[in-house]
């Protein structure tokens, strides 16, 4: 069989991309920094002011609005706004003390030692009360 | 051996483990100097006790979280 040369043209931008990634191997790995930021910052709480933190506790049930505050002794208080009937029937119910509105606090037998330890506590509660 | 990265909640602090089979939560924290703390897979996983072995229990790599104890509630009142 006869063969007819065509000539030559030069090689598409991916194959000349793919080729010289091959011939040159991969090239060094870039390191990634990974973020160190607190829980409840990760978790999209905002700071305000000094003492006090507004966001949500977040479960695969539901976010649930919250408000903590740190009084001058440091002493962190959690508070969750209109708590819902599956967290209401929870056996922890009566740890839940009405204050204004449909703001309650959240009574903590063991104080955690930091506002992120609080969260995922409460988070853990509330997820408990929809597994119920 | 598995590789995990234990995230401090309260700072976000990530601190980065090698652990052996029969590892336990409390040889992790204690190793750590989080004697205070309690181990988990995440915030809707529950605690794992010090005294359990977490290397089946968690693969290579992975992220694991150290959070202060709390409770909610008073045992003779609440609970």
């Amino acid at each position: 069989m006869r063969v007819k040369d065509l000539g030559s043209r030069s090689a598409s931008a991916s194959v000349r991309g793919l080729i010289s990634r091959w011939v040159r191997g991969r090239g060094p790995a870039v390191p990634v920094d990974r973020r160190e930021i607190p829980y409840w910052q990760e978790r999209g709480w905002r700071r305000e002011g000094s003492n006090a933190y507004t966001g949500s506790y977040q479960t695969p049930y539901g976010a649930f609005q919250g408000w903590i505050e740190q009084d001058g002794s440091g002493h962190l208080n959690f508070f969750l706004y209109s708590p819902s009937n599956e967290i209401r029937r929870h056996s922890h119910w009566t740890c839940f003390q009405h204050r204004s509105s449909e703001w309650y606090l959240v009574h903590m037998g063991r104080q955690p030692k930091d506002v992120s330890s609080g969260i995922i506590t409460i988070e853990r509660l509330i997820t408990e009360a929809y597994q119920q | 051996m598995k590789k995990l990265s234990v995230v401090v909640a309260g700072t976000g602090q990530i601190r980065d483990v090698e652990i052996q089979p029969g590892t336990t939560a409390g040889d992790i924290l204690a190793q750590l100097s989080l004697p205070d703390y309690l181990l988990s897979k995440g915030p809707n996983e529950p605690f794992f006790a010090n005294a359990e072995s977490v290397y089946d229990k968690v693969k290579d790599g992975e992220k694991i979280f150290a959070s202060t104890k709390a409770e909610v509630g008073e045992t003779a009142l609440c609970a």
